[in-house]
C-alpha cells in the first residue's frame, strides 16, 4: 500500500524550474509527509534543500511533460519508491495535461486547482465560479492526484540542514502517440492587448498625447502591454486595437492596471474579468475604485515617474 | 423582407445627402442601394455603420425605406454568423441576459435602490401604468439617474405607477436593427405576455428607442405608449407638478432621432425646458427635423468602427460652445452617453431633462 | 474525420453573487439564466471547421439532464450533424465519473470517431481534466490547450498548446486522440435564433446514463461549500509617493507579472 511520501512533479520550462513549483512544493509540506521531486535531467534552478528526495528521470523536458509519457514514469517511480499518498502537479497547461491523463490511467481521485488545505477535516478547497464560491474535496481512495495553484502555497517551504538523497528513475522510452517537436514563440507583430497577461491601461486623465512615450516607457520597462480606454483612441493618442471596453476589447489578463482611468461602464465591461484590478486615479470617488482590488489615489503622472524611476533602477 | 421596394430607388441620392455618416466613413447609403438593386455583392463591414437615425427613410421620395435595407443586409450577415465580435457579443449577451451589456437580469431593478421611497411591482398597482426601464438606464450607473428622476416627478404629482422589475427583458429596438429578427421576436414576446399577464394599460416609457418600438413594432397592443415627457407636461400644464424657482444656465436642446424625426415628439421636451428655464432653451442650427444624430442608434454603441472619425457629438459639442451653452439638455440615455464624452472635455455639461428637472422643483 | 464534441450546459455566474444554501451542502443556482460552457464553443466551431474543409461529421454529446437539450441545438445550429444527450439527473461533481460514463457510452454505443474535443474546461467547475480522464480510459493519445491545428494528416495531427507567458509547444498526435480546445483558437460563429430554431426540427437522440453505469463512481466528494475571504471594494495603498511606489511592485511581483 501507500509508502508514506508526497510526489511532486516538476514543471520545467526551457531547463529552468518553474517558480509555480514552489506551491506544490509547499502543500506537500502541509501535507505533513516527505516530499520527493521528480524532474527530467538537466535543470536550473532547483533548490534542492526544500525537498527530502529527489528522483531524476533521463529524458528531456518535452518528453518528460507528455502525458502519455508521464504514466510511464509514474509505473516506473510507484515500483521502485512504493506508491506514494498524493501525487502533486503545478496548475499549468501540462501540469493540469498529466495530472489528468494519469488520474484516469489509474483510475485515481484528483482535485485541480487547489489552493487551500484544512488539515482539520482533510479537505482541498478547489474554485467553483470564477473563485465566486469554494467546495471542499475529500479524497476517498489513495494515491490522490493534485495540481496546485499557482501563488498559494509557497510560503509553506522549509530548507533542509543537508542534501537529500538523488536517485535515478532511468531511461523513458518517448511515446508513440504523443511527441514534442517544438516550442513555439507567439507571433509579433500587431499588438494583441487580449493576449497579455499584464495590461497596462491609460485613460484620458493623464492629460495630453504628449504623455504616451512616457506610458510606452514604463510598459516597456515593467514588460507589460499598453492599452487604454476609448476617449484615448478618440482623440487618436493612441490606435484603436488597443482600445479595452464594449467598443473595443475585452481583456482578462492576470493584472490590468488602470492609470487615470475613471472607469466609464462600457470601459469596466471590457475588463472586469481581469484576476486582478488596480487603479490609479487621483479621483477618489471615481468609479472604478469599485472593481478594483487594489486602489491608489495619487497624481498618476507623478507616480509614474518614480515608477519609471524604480523599475530602470532596480 | 423590407427590401422590396430598392427597384423603386431612382437615384436621387438624398439618402447620402441627409445620412450622418455619409462623407465621413466608408458608408453610402445610395450606393448600397444601387448594389442592392443589381444584386451585387456589398461589402460586410458596411452595413455595420447605418445608425438607424432614420432619415433617409424619412426624406426618401419613392418610399424606398434605405434603413430597412440595411437590416436585411445585416440580418443576412447574421444567419450567416459572420458579424463583427462586439456585435456579437451584444446580441449572445441579450440572449441570455435580456440585455445587450450581459448584466445579471437579477440586478436590471437594482436602480430603485438609489430612491427614497418603493416602487410598487406593476400587479400591485390598481391603474396599471408601468414605468418601463430600458437597458441601459437599468445598468449604466451614469443613465440610472434618469428612471429615478422620473419615479421622483410621477410620485410628486401623485401619479400611481409600477414595474416589472427583473421580469422586464430588453424592448429589443436595437435588437431589431442590428438584424436579429428572430431574437427581437423572442423578446417581444416576452414582454408581451407580461404586459398582457399583469393587464398593463399604458406604458410610461423614458427611452425614445423603447416608446419607438412599443408603438410601432410590438403589433396593435391595445395600450398607450408614451414618451415620459408626454406625461410631464401635462402635468406641469395641470398644475399637478410645480417647479420652484429657475434652473439658471444656458441650456441647448438636442432632438434624439427616436424621438424627434422618427416621432414627432419636439415640443414636449422643449415645453418641460421652458418651464424650468423660465424661458426657451437654446437651439442648434440642425434641430428639429434635422437634428445631427449622436451615432448611438442601430447597434452603434457596440460596433467597433475600424478607424476612428471626428465623431458627430464633437460637432455637436463644438457649436453648443459657440452659443454660449453651459449645458446640452436632451431626452435619450444613447444621446447622453456619445454627448458627454467630449462635453466633459470642453468643460460643458450634460443633462438629460429630468436632471433639469428635479434641480428646481 | 468523424469528430466528437462534448458539450455542456453552465450556469451564467459573471456578476451575479452566489448564495450558499443549507449550511453549505449546496450553492443556489435556480434563478440563474443557462448557456454553453464558452469552451465548449470554440471546441464545436474548431470541429465544424474542420469537417468543412476536410469532410466527414461532427457530432455533440452533452451529459445533463433534458434542459442540456439546449447545447445540441445550438451546437447543431453551427454545424453539427448529430446531437446526442447522456440524461443524468445527476449532478457529476467528480470528472472521473463523468470520464467514465463518457467512456462507457462511447464503447458501447460504438461510437465512431477519429477525434474527441472538450473545452480547456466548464466555466462552473473549472476543473480541466475531463478530456485527459477520457483519453486514458481510452487509452489513445491526448493534448490539452490546443490553441491552433497545424496539420491534419489521415493518421495523426501535429498541433500547438498554450503554455504559459505567450510560449506553446507543437505537438504531433496519433489519431484516435482526445484535444482539450482552448478559447481563442478560432472566432466562434454567430447563431441566430432563426438558426437555432431551424436546428431544433434536427432530431437529437437520448440515451439514458443509467444504461452506462458500470463503474460510474465518485473518488472525490464535496463535503462543503464555501464563501471565499470577504472582499470589501479596493484595498486602498496610501502613503507618500515612494511607499506607494514600493508596495505597488511589490503587488505586481506577488501575481507573478513583474520580476
Amino acid at each position: 500500500m501507500s509508502a508514506g511520501y508526497v510526489l511532486v512533479v516538476a514543471e520545467v520550462r526551457r531547463g529552468l524550474f518553474e517558480e509555480r513549483n514552489l506551491d506544490t512544493i509547499g502543500l506537500g509540506r502541509e501535507l505533513g509527509l516527505p516530499v520527493s521531486l521528480l524532474l527530467p535531467e538537466n535543470v536550473n534552478g532547483v533548490d534542492e534543500l526544500l525537498l527530502d528526495r529527489v528522483l531524476k528521470v533521463s529524458a528531456d523536458e518535452g518528453t518528460f511533460l507528455n502525458p502519455l509519457v508521464m504514466v510511464s514514469i509514474l509505473v516506473k517511480v510507484f515500483e521502485s519508491q512504493g506508491q506514494p499518498d498524493f501525487v502533486l502537479f503545478t496548475h499549468s497547461s501540462s501540469g493540469a495535461e498529466c495530472a489528468a491523463y494519469a488520474a484516469g490511467h489509474f483510475s485515481a481521485p484528483l482535485v485541480t486547482d487547489v489552493s487551500g488545505f484544512d488539515q482539520s477535516t482533510g479537505t482541498f478547497f478547489k474554485s467553483y465560479y470564477s473563485d465566486k464560491v469554494f467546495a471542499q474535496f475529500k479524497s476517498t481512495s489513495s494515491p490522490t492526484f493534485l495540481t496546485v495553484r499557482s501563488g498559494s502555497f509557497r510560503e509553506n517551504v522549509t530548507r533542509n540542514q543537508a542534501a537529500p538523497a538523488v536517485e535515478s528513475v532511468g531511461d523513458i522510452a518517448p511515446a508513440e502517440g504523443r511527441t514534442f517537436l517544438e516550442y513555439v514563440e507567439e507571433a509579433g507583430g500587431a499588438v494583441d492587448i487580449t493576449k497579455a497577461e499584464f495590461l497596462l491601461s491609460v485613460g484620458r486623465g493623464i492629460g495630453s498625447k504628449d504623455e504616451i512615450p512616457r506610458y510606452e516607457e514604463l510598459a516597456r520597462a515593467m514588460r507589460a502591454v499598453l492599452s487604454c480606454s476609448r476617449p484615448v483612441v478618440d482623440k487618436l493618442w493612441l490606435p484603436k486595437e488597443r482600445q479595452v471596453g464594449t467598443s473595443g476589447k475585452t481583456v482578462k489578463p492576470k493584472v490590468y492596471l488602470a492609470m487615470a482611468i475613471s472607469g466609464a461602464f462600457q470601459h469596466i465591461a471590457g475588463m472586469k474579468d481581469a484576476d486582478c484590478i488596480i487603479a490609479i486615479n487621483k479621483d477618489p470617488e471615481a468609479p472604478i475604485f469599485q472593481y478594483a482590488h487594489f486602489g491608489i489615489v495619487a497624481d498618476v503622472n507623478k507616480l509614474r515617474d518614480k515608477l519609471i524611476e524604480t523599475v530602470k533602477g532596480s | 423582407m423590407n427590401s422590396e421596394r430598392v427597384l423603386a430607388c431612382m437615384q436621387c441620392g438624398k439618402c447620402t445627402g441627409s445620412c450622418p455618416e455619409a462623407g465621413k466613413t466608408p458608408f453610402n447609403i445610395r450606393m448600397i442601394v444601387r448594389k442592392k438593386q443589381f444584386e451585387r455583392a456589398i461589402e460586410e463591414g458596411l452595413p455595420w455603420y447605418c445608425t438607424s437615425c432614420n432619415t433617409c427613410t424619412i426624406r426618401c421620395p419613392r418610399d424606398v425605406k434605405p434603413s430597412e435595407v440595411i437590416i436585411d443586409l445585416r440580418s443576412a450577415l447574421i444567419e450567416d454568423g459572420r458579424i463583427p465580435a462586439t456585435i456579437q457579443k451584444a446580441l449572445e449577451n441579450t440572449f441570455v441576459q435580456k440585455n445587450p451589456w450581459g448584466k445579471p437580469r437579477s440586478k436590471r431593478a437594482d436602480w430603485t435602490e438609489k430612491i427614497d421611497f418603493k416602487i410598487p411591482h406593476i400587479s400591485e398597482t390598481k391603474e396599471k401604468r408601468l414605468l418601463f426601464t430600458c437597458c441601459i438606464q437599468a445598468y449604466d450607473p451614469r443613465c440610472m439617474v434618469i428612471p429615478a428622476n422620473v419615479s421622483r416627478l410621477l410620485r410628486i404629482a401623485g401619479i400611481e405607477f409600477g414595474i416589472l422589475g427583473e421580469e422586464e427583458a430588453c424592448c429589443g429596438n436595437e435588437i431589431r436593427r442590428m438584424g436579429e429578427a428572430g431574437l427581437f421576436e423572442e423578446l417581444r414576446e416576452e414582454n408581451l405576455a407580461n404586459l398582457k399577464k399583469y393587464g398593463v394599460k399604458e406604458i410610461v416609457t423614458l427611452s425614445p428607442h423603447c416608446m419607438n418600438t412599443f408603438r410601432k413594432e410590438y403589433g396593435d397592443l391595445g395600450i398607450r405608449v408614451l414618451h415620459y415627457s408626454e406625461v410631464v407636461k401635462g402635468l406641469l400644464e395641470s398644475g399637478a407638478l410645480k417647479l420652484k424657482g429657475h434652473y439658471d444656465k444656458r441650456v441647448v436642446y438636442h432632438d434624439p432621432c427616436f424621438l424627434g424625426k422618427q416621432n414627432a415628439i419636439f415640443d414636449e421636451p422643449r415645453a418641460l425646458l421652458a418651464k424650468a428655464l423660465g424661458s426657451n432653451p437654446l437651439e442648434f442650427s440642425r434641430m428639429r427635423e434635422n437634428s445631427l444624430c449622436c451615432e448611438g442608434g442601430g447597434g452603434r454603441m457596440f460596433f467597433d468602427v475600424e478607424t476612428t472619425y471626428q465623431r458627430n457629438s464633437e460637432v455637436r459639442v463644438k457649436e453648443a460652445l459657440e452659443m454660449g451653452a453651459e449645458v446640452i439638455a436632451t431626452s435619450c440615455p444613447f444621446c447622453v452617453m456619445n454627448l458627454e464624452d467630449p462635453a466633459t472635455e470642453k468643460g460643458i455639461s450634460v443633462k438629460e431633462v429630468s436632471e433639469i428637472l428635479v434641480e428646481v422643483i | 474525420m468523424e469528430i466528437v464534441v462534448f458539450t455542456k450546459r453552465v450556469p451564467v455566474t459573471q456578476e451575479e453573487e452566489l448564495r450558499i444554501l443549507e449550511d453549505g451542502k449546496a450553492v443556489d443556482l435556480r434563478k440563474l439564466p443557462h448557456r454553453m460552457n464558452d469552451w465548449d464553443n470554440y471546441g464545436v466551431e474548431e470541429a465544424v471547421r474542420m469537417v468543412e474543409k476536410g469532410g466527414g461529421g461532427v457530432t455533440s454529446v452533452a451529459i445533463g439532464d433534458a434542459e442540456a437539450d439546449e447545447v445540441l441545438r445550438r451546437a447543431i445550429a453551427m454545424g453539427a450533424r448529430d446531437g446526442f444527450l447522456l440524461e443524468t439527473e445527476e449532478v457529476l461533481h467528480d470528472p472521473f465519473a463523468r470520464a467514465t460514463l463518457a467512456c462507457n457510452f462511447l464503447k458501447k454505443e460504438k461510437i465512431p470517431f477519429d477525434a474527441l474535443f472538450t473545452g480547456v474546461q466548464a466555466e462552473d467547475d473549472q476543473f480541466a481534466c475531463f478530456g485527459g480522464m477520457l483519453a486514458a480510459m481510452l487509452k489513445i493519445p491526448y493534448a490539452a490547450q490546443v490553441i491552433g491545428v497545424d496539420s491534419v494528416e489521415k493518421d495523426h495531427l501535429v498541433v500547438r498548446r498554450e503554455l504559459e507567458g505567450g510560449l506553446q509547444e507543437r505537438v504531433k498526435v496519433s489519431l484516435p486522440c482526445v484535444l482539450s480546445v482552448q478559447s481563442g483558437i478560432n472566432e466562434p460563429r454567430y447563431v441566430s435564433i432563426m438558426g437555432v430554431r431551424k436546428a431544433s426540427k434536427v432530431e437529437r437522440k437520448v440515451f439514458k446514463a443509467s444504461n452506462y453505469a458500470d463503474n460510474v463512481k465518485s473518488l472525490i466528494e464535496v463535503t462543503k461549500w464555501a464563501y471565499p475571504p470577504k472582499k470589501e471594494g479596493a484595498a486602498m495603498i496610501a502613503g507618500d509617493v515612494n511607499e506607494v511606489c514600493g508596495k505597488l511592485l511589490g503587488i505586481l511581483k506577488e501575481k507573478g507579472v513583474y520580476q
